[in-house]
């Protein structure tokens, strides 16, 4: 297995750097300047000359790819245009913990609602209940996930105020003790956790029940059966874990949200996370946030990947990696 | 068998079905906790105590050589001093420049009601040949670190400015200091420091006062803290983060994206230090949620509220006024003058197919119905506009102008007039031409959407077919300024000084912002004799002509001049909104403390 894993990591190697290149290309190629906001009447024109000649963009463009990769070589992405010139990695560093609690709390509320659901609605199938099930999870995975969330904070923040709009913590809430400011930041996710969760949920109790009653057919659950076992361990011991196979993939595939984050919960709520990093870049023109990003996110998707297969391998004896 | 095994599913339902309640119990339970641990009176004192401010965006740099947005400005105001105070006299529209001891011109009764405690400059004196102005420092003006504010960290702070490395957007500023005419201004010649008070600056040729007065009160920096930031670091100089300035507030956090504090300085005398104990700026980008926080009290001040969301706003929350400010910023159809393919071709100047004649464009502004657009969207917070002067800038404002009113018919006869008749399919032609173009427009901006539908209406009613399209902003803007679209909805926030060249001028390597190609050699004339002027006033007339002209030539197609509108919490006091700037008093406003709080 670790020989599969290296070489698969092997191969990933020119294929995200095949995606920085294209990213390089079409980002600069694309219309849109990255020294725009220097562009008003009042400001010399020098100005964005001057900015240009900065970020080395008066160069060609294959010259401009020539310094970049001896740059990247060397492991320097360079500063971000629009974030008063931080090194990208900084930039992404501080965006990183928040989206990660965020996608993290979401992921396991996501699973841990979506597989219990998906169970109770594929063993009881057809019943009331299973039906109910399905109907609200259909609902809420086909719900828009901003109008869900601007809905969320009209009842809960402004027609009941529990919760807060938006924001990570309270005002003053540098002077609560670290238990407080904990809570308080727990407080601050509750919605945006919630509608993430709410959504995702939906999808995966979808999968869950359909792979659940695929399986709960299957001979060798009737062999358990008749050998007396507790439904309990029927269903978690041996059917749950031949339905989770199909779940694993999408658990694999989650990886890249995990870092990449929710961009219109980051909006709606006014979180700093990596969702917004990544979109106002593309709407600065920001190249070296742009390319740091998709860096990010394309590592993880190969590794999500990765990850999936072989946490297939380990759920499944009888795949051979 | 199936129904064999029910008891014991149901069992495991139920069992799932419990755990789904206890969780959701222990959910709702820490939030309660929180609900009261966040009206604890630790928080409801330090709400009592902090102005919240929403804004869209983060800050760029919080440092006056190199913040561009309005926001950094806003901000960065409050923690440095400034060598002059300025303020915007409405009963004339004129700014007026204040030293500690002198005034540029005389006070209005009912103006003025901030005195210049926060110059830096006690008074200045122009030479007589208008090329030199010297200014007279305040003994008693220190950083907070305690070393004093003295002539040197102008002349230094002006070399940053000034550094073509550096970059700063406020270089323009310079541009009448010695050695500025020949590409580089030298400093040595042009900024004298005889002693720590004085600080003489030098200009190649005549400048007005009020000019001179407006670029050379540029915000210093600290010289004993940056002298040592090489010029290629100085943009992400760890100091930008921790700027040391002598304002009435200190920036006491900066968490990025998120929320930058500011407290009182106490020992600041440029004015005082600030009423309230502490302000906070918070990053809210979504409007809905600005808006919702707005009413929930989260936040104090929201700006820029749609004026669709007043009743509903004030209807909620009684607690809530919108303060209104204007007229800075206008919309308007832009029409291409110039064949702009052939402009790119040859690089010659022939009129447009559809819009090159005067005529026509008249015509366009007579055909839309700019009043309904107002009394749709804008209600009262909108107002016609007939050219880029703004009727807040009195001394300059020509009140004589007749606003071209809707008149279909007369539009129908203009064109007729010009060999625009129906064809076939209903749309006017001229030999073979249809009158048929695209309307651009930047996405994000209901208003323009909303615009440009009434425009598509009234326009196709007189037989023209306009389609409308959006663009992403950044590409929009690209495409104006490289003069690819012939037809675009858009908008201008004027300057309080009166320099339209860059919009206007004829000459159109030079005049970056004449996106439509408009040339009349008397528009350049006036702005050049009225910028010759010594006194302000004294270019009255030429503005008045200017405006005429533009009525005439109906280079665009101007629309409605908009109020801004800010959403303020009723718990601010002496919150005094200035066309200069929503922040204008802030030092000066006061909290109203919650009547809840505990004695």
């Amino acid at each position: 297995m670790l020989k599969y894993i290296i070489k698969r990591l092997l191969i990933a190697v020119p294929l995200i750097f095949g995606v920085l290149t294209l990213t390089f290309f079409i980002t600069r190629l694309a219309p849109g300047d990255p020294a725009a906001m220097y562009i008003q009447p009042g400001i010399s024109p020098n100005v964005a000359e001057q900015i240009r000649a900065q970020y080395g963009l008066n160069d060609p463009v294959p010259v401009q790819y020539v310094k970049w990769l001896s740059n990247v070589l060397q492991g320097d992405f360079g500063r971000s245009f629009s974030r008063a010139q931080q090194p990208v990695f900084e930039v992404i560093a501080s965006a990183l913990p928040i989206t990660v609690t965020i996608a993290l709390l979401t992921l396991i509320a996501n699973f841990a609602f979506g597989i219990l659901i998906g169970i109770i609605s594929a063993v009881r199938q057809n019943t009331f209940l299973d039906r109910f099930l399905t109907v609200s999870a259909l609902f809420f995975y086909s719900m828009p996930e901003f109008w869900f969330a601007l809905m969320m904070i009209i009842l809960f923040a402004l027609k009941f105020p529990l919760f807060p709009a938006s924001g990570l913590n309270e005002i003053g809430a540098e002077g609560y003790t670290p238990v407080s400011f904990v809570l308080d930041r727990l407080w601050h996710l509750v919605l945006p956790v919630t509608v993430l969760s709410i959504n995702g949920a939906a999808g995966i109790a979808r999968f869950v029940r359909g792979s659940m009653l695929e399986v709960i057919r299957q001979d060798y659950i009737r062999t358990a059966r008749a050998k007396g076992l507790k439904e309990s361990v029927v269903i978690f011991k041996h059917a749950l874990r031949n339905a989770l196979l199909p779940v694993i993939t999408l658990a694999g595939s989650s990886l890249p949200f995990i870092f990449s984050g929710a961009l219109f919960m980051e909006v709606i709520f006014a979180f700093p996370g990596m969702g917004r990093v990544t979109v106002e870049a593309i709407f600065a023109r920001d190249y070296p946030l742009i390319i740091a990003t998709t860096f990010l996110s394309g590592s993880l998707i190969v590794l999500g990947n990765l990850l999936a297969d072989v946490l297939y391998a380990v759920a499944d004896p009888r795949i051979k990696l | 068998m199936h129904k064999s095994l029910s008891p014991r599913v149901n069992a495991l339902s139920r069992r799932a079905g419990c755990l789904v309640m206890l969780l959701s119990l222990l959910f709702l339970a820490s939030c309660s906790h929180q609900k009261g641990g966040s009206s604890q009176p630790g928080n409801r004192a330090a709400m009592d105590t902090t102005l919240v401010i929403a804004m869209l965006g983060d800050a760029d740099y919080l440092n006056p050589v190199l913040g561009t947005t309005v926001t950094s400005g806003n901000i960065f105001g409050l923690i440095y001093p400034s060598l002059l105070q300025s303020e915007f006299d409405t009963t004339t529209g004129l700014l007026n420049y204040m030293a500690l001891e002198k005034k540029l011109r005389p006070l209005t009764p009912g103006q003025g009601k901030k005195a210049p405690k926060g110059a830096l400059a006690k008074s200045w004196t122009m030479s007589a040949d208008h090329k030199s102005i010297t200014y007279t420092l305040r003994h008693d003006a220190f950083w907070n670190d305690g070393k004093p504010v003295v002539s040197g960290d102008f002349k230094f702070s002006y070399q940053l400015y000034g550094n073509p490395v550096i970059a700063s957007a406020r270089q323009q500023y310079l541009s009448e200091l010695v050695g500025a005419d020949k590409g580089k201004v030298d400093f040595d010649k042009a900024i004298e420091t005889p002693n720590d008070t004085t600080l003489v600056f030098r200009f190649y040729k005549p400048v007005p006062e009020h000019l001179a007065l407006f670029h050379t009160s540029l915000t210093p920096l600290p010289a004993h803290r940056w002298k040592d930031v090489k010029a290629e670091e100085f943009r992400h100089s760890p100091l930008n983060q921790n700027p040391l300035g002598a304002g009435p507030y200190k920036l006491k956090a900066w968490q990025q994206q998120q929320e930058i504090t500011l407290v009182s300085s106490r020992n600041s005398n440029l004015p005082k230090p600030g009423n309230i104990p502490a302000i906070s700026f918070r990053v809210v980008p979504d409007y809905t949620v600005r808006l919702t926080q707005l009413q929930t009290g989260a936040v104090d001040v929201v700006e820029n509220i749609k004026p669709e969301d007043f009743s509903a706003l004030l209807k909620a929350n009684r607690n809530i006024d919108v303060k209104t400010v204007g007229l800075r910023v206008y919309d308007y159809v832009g029409w291409s003058n110039i064949d702009q393919a052939e402009f790119h071709r040859s690089g010659k100047l022939r009129p447009h197919p559809l819009f090159g004649s005067a005529q026509v464009r008249l015509a366009l502004t007579l055909a839309i119905d700019r009043q309904s657009i107002i009394d749709g969207y804008l209600k009262q917070y909108g107002v016609i506009c007939n050219n880029d002067i703004s009727p807040s800038l009195k001394w300059a404002y020509n009140n004589r102008i007749v606003p071209h009113g809707f008149d279909p018919q007369r539009a129908s006869a203009l064109l007729k007039a010009e060999g625009w008749v129906a064809g076939p399919d209903g749309i006017l032609q001229k030999e073979g031409k249809r009158f048929s173009f695209v309307l651009y427009t930047n996405s994000g901006n209901a208003r323009r959407n909303y615009a440009s539908v009434i425009i598509q209406q009234n326009l196709r009613s007189i037989g023209i077919e306009c389609k409308l399209d959006v663009q992403e902003s950044n590409v929009f803007f690209e495409n104006l300024q490289q003069r690819r679209l012939d037809a675009w909805l858009a908008g201008w926030s004027i300057g309080l000084e009166i320099d339209p060249l860059d919009v206007w001028g004829s000459d159109l390597q030079k005049s970056r912002f004449n996106f439509v190609g408009y040339r009349n050699p008397r528009i350049d004339e006036l702005c050049e004799l009225a910028k010759g002027k010594m006194d302000t006033k004294d270019a009255r007339p030429y503005w008045l002509e200017y405006q005429e002209i533009l009525h005439r030539d109906q280079p665009i197609t101007f629309l409605y001049w908009m109020k801004e509108t800010q959403g303020f919490s009723k718990r601010i006091e002496g919150a005094d909104l200035n066309i200069s700037g929503t922040f204008y008093n802030i030092d000066d406003w006061k909290l109203r403390p919650s009547a809840t709080i505990a004695p």
